[in-house]
């Protein structure tokens, strides 16, 4: 401890002198320990992460093994699962699927979101009562919105089938349809996200910097003409957050199209998370399983850190270093 | 009180030098200016001796001993920050009550009110202790600041920059307040950043110039403004600034002059370090020059320069007048009476005293160093 | 850009040049460009406003329709009729208060628990990973950062199998202490990427200023860095809380009983012989209602919290 603590409180100015630490008393840290602190503090993040990763590559090693319910004594296999997977046309159905999905709900939230958010940022008192409202179904657990939907869609329940026929719309009949099944699927997903894309780029609108937007005006240029060439370079930074977020989570959506069809009728909404689904816990076929999402996180993976990349080397750019 | 020693410290922020060899000593009790353009490494230097930036290498020794591992808040040192890095979620009163109650003073309440209420009545700021620090105006937050270095007794004060936002009246008496706390009964040992010459002139009882991380000369005011040591150094301060003219040494009949490249100009510089033929530059201070209007005898031992007025500003009671002297523009400041009906384009004569002219070498390589002796 | 400045200038030309021609008549010109630009956006005005209102009649609907369907009779609840008599019996039997043979309040406080906990475990152990991400250099310290990522980004299922079968092991199957952890994959990433985008806004000055005012690292910490974040962490608390609660794969596939969540019990009434589905919607409705009261306690931090600290908001 510094002798100051000892030292009597001066009064005077005069006395200051004598409350002034001697160093040699000083505690002294070395180098050593003080490049260690960062060290220390993250150590229980990174012990759960290891933690976390412990069963990850518990699960890679299963995909080498032919482990199931029936066979609790595996034996390796090495890479036989990947071979008779990506013979199958189950799988790559189902990758077909899973991009269709998520390319389709991505672009479907992006679009309505930046729409949403156009609308609302004109600071109306319309405008201000809907904020409160957009974030309702993003806070609705994405398994019960499903459920809602699902309830929502049944013709002899929901309201879908009297508003459909209100419409002149005949022989509805809800998610039966593999086509509509898709399309009911990319709705609901929509339903969900879209004021998350909407929410990130009102934001974004807000931030954006006035006098362009004046400029352009006292130049006559036109709404379209502003939007796309001022407008939405300007926002790009913040919609590509938005669509990553969406991209990720689209590709390994599973609550929603559980919730909704269970990948039905068929195969129609049979994702790869929904086929690993099947496979390991349905079928208890835990290897298959495993080699599906290994695969689906592999491509999750990929795309995630290119695009991550794109992002950094965006907001750079926007941030002008 | 004590000792500062700054030896040899570098550092490094990614490819970015900060600090290339940093070395300089402050006594005990004395006043310190660091005096340097913004990026030069003031701040980084300030920082290195509280402990809060570890130097690549080098050491920064306090009272006599190498503080490389006592912690920023063992130093007993007192930072004022040129960001104010006042606590937002306190007052006034409690920011500058801060480091009294921390536990390594740990002073009684009634004491703490007693040292708070002396210093930010010598600051102005007593009527705002209870405010929050949002609502202050940036004078006032650095005020504040300076306070929350003040309160408190401490081995050094290092203030950075304690005075840029004030207003130009109230940093003037700001600057005789702080002269008397450092000269006065105190005297704590002080690093003062800056970058006005002014402040450091009048404040300082030695100041180190700082460029690009690298400290080009440490004096007494009167040290760095007489003689030097570069001519960055000697461009940092006077205002209007000193003229420079290139060119080159010639050997006449023993003496060496100066001649300018374009030949218009011609000096003796009896007292230079250098041989004949080597490109250098002249300095000439703009009060080191009389305006000649020709009447009265020239003085003796001065030399004469013919020109043509290039642009006149008038600086109150005084004007600045630029004499374009072949293709040289030199200034000169004269009492504005003597200016009278000049303008543009007049022919006018200089008179320069020859000791009073700095030579300095012509290359940017060695930041121009000092020829002259 | 550069095309599109020169057309749009171009008409400006035009005005400049002719300038003495309107002087004349400069308040009847003026006033039938304005009325028009008026007229033009009251009309757009409106289209916007319709087509907002559209877009929230479809947010709404849903919503709407598992309400109206939690207050109808077992009679009803197969009509499509909105003219019914509303009747709360349905919440009483799914809360079990006439016979008491519902486990929904069990599945309840098993929600509560498992979310509660989990966002007690990342905040002890996120705060001080945020903290250092954010103040300091290190090696490794971005790889930490984008390991924490990638758990938000991996398909659940990738993990959930292995976990099973070490769950059913050491016997954290169908425990709260099990559901606690693997819900670190959710609200810790959550936690430290927000946290240290909250850290890194407060000036690093701040600390350094406390610790030359003699304060240790940790009272900097605690005194100056705590308080000035603290509506931050809140914000992360409930947003991290809220995705916990919503979670259902994790519960689904690790959980059977005792540590089973609303957001799966909400399915029970699915099956069965017997289809109720405004018992469904009245488990639903209650099941939504924390998340969405606590949402709206954070709004303003929601944009922030949603985008990782990548959007500020």
């Amino acid at each position: 401890m510094p002798l100051t603590a000892e030292a009597p409180p001066p009064r005077q100015d005069s006395a200051d002198g004598a409350s002034t630490a001697p160093l040699a008393e000083a505690r002294r840290v070395s180098r050593r320990r003080k490049a260690l602190r960062p060290y220390l503090l993250s150590v229980p993040a990174v012990l759960l992460c290891a933690g976390i990763l412990y069963p990850f590559f518990l699960g890679v090693s299963y995909t080498f093994f032919d482990f199931s319910a029936q066979n609790p004594q595996p034996d390796v296999v090495g890479f036989e699962n990947f071979a008779t997977i990506l013979a199958s046309d189950e799988f790559w159905a189902s990758a077909r699927v899973t991009l269709l999905f998520a390319l389709s709900a991505t672009a479907l939230e992006t679009v309505l979101g930046v729409g949403v958010a156009l609308l609302l940022n004109r600071s109306s008192l319309i405008d201000k009562l809907f904020e409160r409202v957009l974030i309702v179904p993003l806070m609705v657990a994405p398994i019960l919105a499903a459920i809602m939907w699902k309830l929502l869609l049944l013709p002899e329940v929901g309201w879908i089938r009297p508003i459909a026929e209100f419409f002149g719309v005949t022989g509805y009949n809800g998610t039966d349809s593999p086509v509509m099944a898709m399309v009911w699927a990319i709705v609901v997903d929509a339903w969900i996200f879209t004021p998350f894309v909407a929410i990130i780029a009102l934001a974004g609108l807000r931030s954006l910097p006035k006098s362009p937007f004046e400029a352009a005006s006292v130049d006559g240029a036109s709404w379209w003409l502003t939007f796309r060439k001022l407008t939405l370079p300007m926002l790009w930074p913040y919609l590509l957050v938005a669509v990553i977020f969406r991209l990720m989570d689209n590709l390994k959506m599973f609550d929603v199209i559980f919730g909704l069809t269970s990948g039905g009728p068929g195969d129609a909404t049979t994702t790869l998370q929904i086929s690993a689904y099947l496979e390991a816990i349905s079928y208890a076929r835990y290897s298959r399983g495993l080699t599906y999402m290994f695969l689906l996180w592999a491509l999750v993976f990929v795309i995630s850190m290119i695009l991550v990349k794109y992002l950094r080397r965006i907001q750079d750019r926007a941030a002008g270093v | 009180m004590a000792t500062i020693d700054v030896r040899s410290v570098r550092k490094k922020f990614g490819k970015l030098v900060a600090l290339d060899d940093v070395s300089f000593s402050v006594n005990d009790g004395e006043f310190f200016c660091l005096l340097g353009p913004s990026g030069a490494g003031k701040t980084t230097t300030l920082k290195s001796i509280a402990g809060l930036v570890q130097p690549d290498s080098g050491e920064v020794w306090l009272a006599g001993q190498d503080a490389g591992d006592i912690e920023p808040n063992h130093r007993n040192l007192a930072m004022c920050f040129e960001s104010y890095a006042l606590y937002p979620q306190h007052n006034v009163f409690d920011n500058m009550a801060s480091p009294l109650r921390s536990p390594v003073l740990r002073l009684p309440d009634d004491q703490v009110r007693e040292r708070v209420g002396r210093t930010a009545e010598m600051l102005g700021v007593a009527h705002l202790l209870d405010r929050g620090v949002d609502q202050l105006s940036n004078g006032q937050r650095q005020r504040v600041a300076l306070g929350r270095v003040l309160v408190r007794p401490a081995n050094a004060y290092l203030l950075d920059e304690p005075l840029s936002h004030l207003d130009a009246k109230l940093r003037t008496s700001m600057r005789a307040e702080l002269k008397r706390i450092a000269h006065g009964d105190l005297m704590t040992t002080t690093v003062y950043v800056t970058h006005d010459y002014v402040e450091a002139l009048s404040l300082a009882d030695r100041i180190g110039v700082i460029k690009e991380g690298r400290i080009l000369q440490v004096g007494t005011p009167q040290q760095v403004w007489d003689t030097p040591e570069t001519a960055f150094v000697a461009q940092a301060f006077g205002k209007p600034r000193i003229s420079f003219v290139s060119g080159g040494l010639v050997s006449d009949n023993g003496t060496i002059r100066f001649i300018s490249s374009d030949g218009a100009i011609t000096v003796p510089v009896p007292h230079v370090e250098a041989a004949a033929g080597e490109p250098v530059r002249i300095g000439i201070r703009p009060r080191d020059l009389t305006l000649y209007t020709g009447a009265g005898p020239q003085p003796a031992g001065h030399e004469r320069l013919d020109g043509v007025v290039y642009v006149l500003e008038h600086l109150g009671r005084q004007t600045e007048v630029t004499v374009r002297i072949g293709e040289s523009l030199v200034s000169v400041v004269a009492p504005r009476n003597d200016v009278g009906g000049l303008t543009v384009d007049d022919k006018v004569s200089l008179l320069l005293d020859p000791a009073r002219v700095h030579v300095f070498g012509d290359s940017d390589s060695d930041d121009g160093r000092r020829l002259s002796r | 850009m550069g095309p599109t400045t020169e057309t749009t200038t171009e008409p400006m030309a035009g005005p400049a040049t002719s300038a003495p021609a309107p002087a004349k008549q400069p308040p009847t010109s003026g006033s039938t460009a304005n009325q028009r630009k008026a007229q033009r956006g009251s009309a757009t005005g409106l289209l916007a406003n319709l087509a907002l209102v559209l877009y929230f009649a479809f947010s709404l609907l849903p919503v709407l329709f598992i309400v109206a369907l939690s207050l109808k009779t077992n009679a009803e609840q197969t009509t499509t009729y909105l003219w019914f008599t509303p009747t709360l019996e349905n919440y009483q039997t799914v809360l079990g208060l006439g016979d008491g043979g519902s486990s929904y309040v069990r599945f309840f406080l098993a929600s509560l628990a498992t979310s509660t906990g989990a966002v007690l475990v990342s905040l002890l152990i996120g705060i001080p990973a945020a903290y250092a991400a954010a103040r300091y250099r290190f090696k490794g310290s971005e790889d930490l950062m984008f390991t924490l990522l990638s758990f938000r980004f991996a398909p659940e299922l990738v993990v959930i199998i292995p976990l099973g079968v070490i769950y059913q092991q050491i016997g954290l199957y169908d425990t709260i202490f099990g559901m606690v952890w693997v819900l670190q994959l959710v609200t810790m990433p959550l936690v430290v990427w927000i946290l240290r985008s909250f850290f890194q806004d407060l000036p690093a000055e701040l600390e350094e200023a406390a610790l030359l005012d003699g304060y240790t690292r940790s009272q900097a910490f605690l005194k100056i860095v705590l308080p000035l974040v603290r509506p931050g962490i809140a914000a992360v608390c409930l947003l991290a809380f809220i995705f916990a609660w919503n979670n259902f794969i994790f519960p689904f596939t690790l959980t059977s009983g005792d540590a089973q969540t609303v957001t799966v019990s909400s399915l029970a009434f699915l099956g069965g012989n017997q289809v109720r589905f405004n018992l469904v919607a009245a488990g639903a409705v209650m099941a939504v209602l924390p998340p969405l009261v606590l949402a709206l306690c954070i709004q303003r931090y929601l944009v922030r919290g949603l985008s990782f600290g990548a959007v500020k908001g």
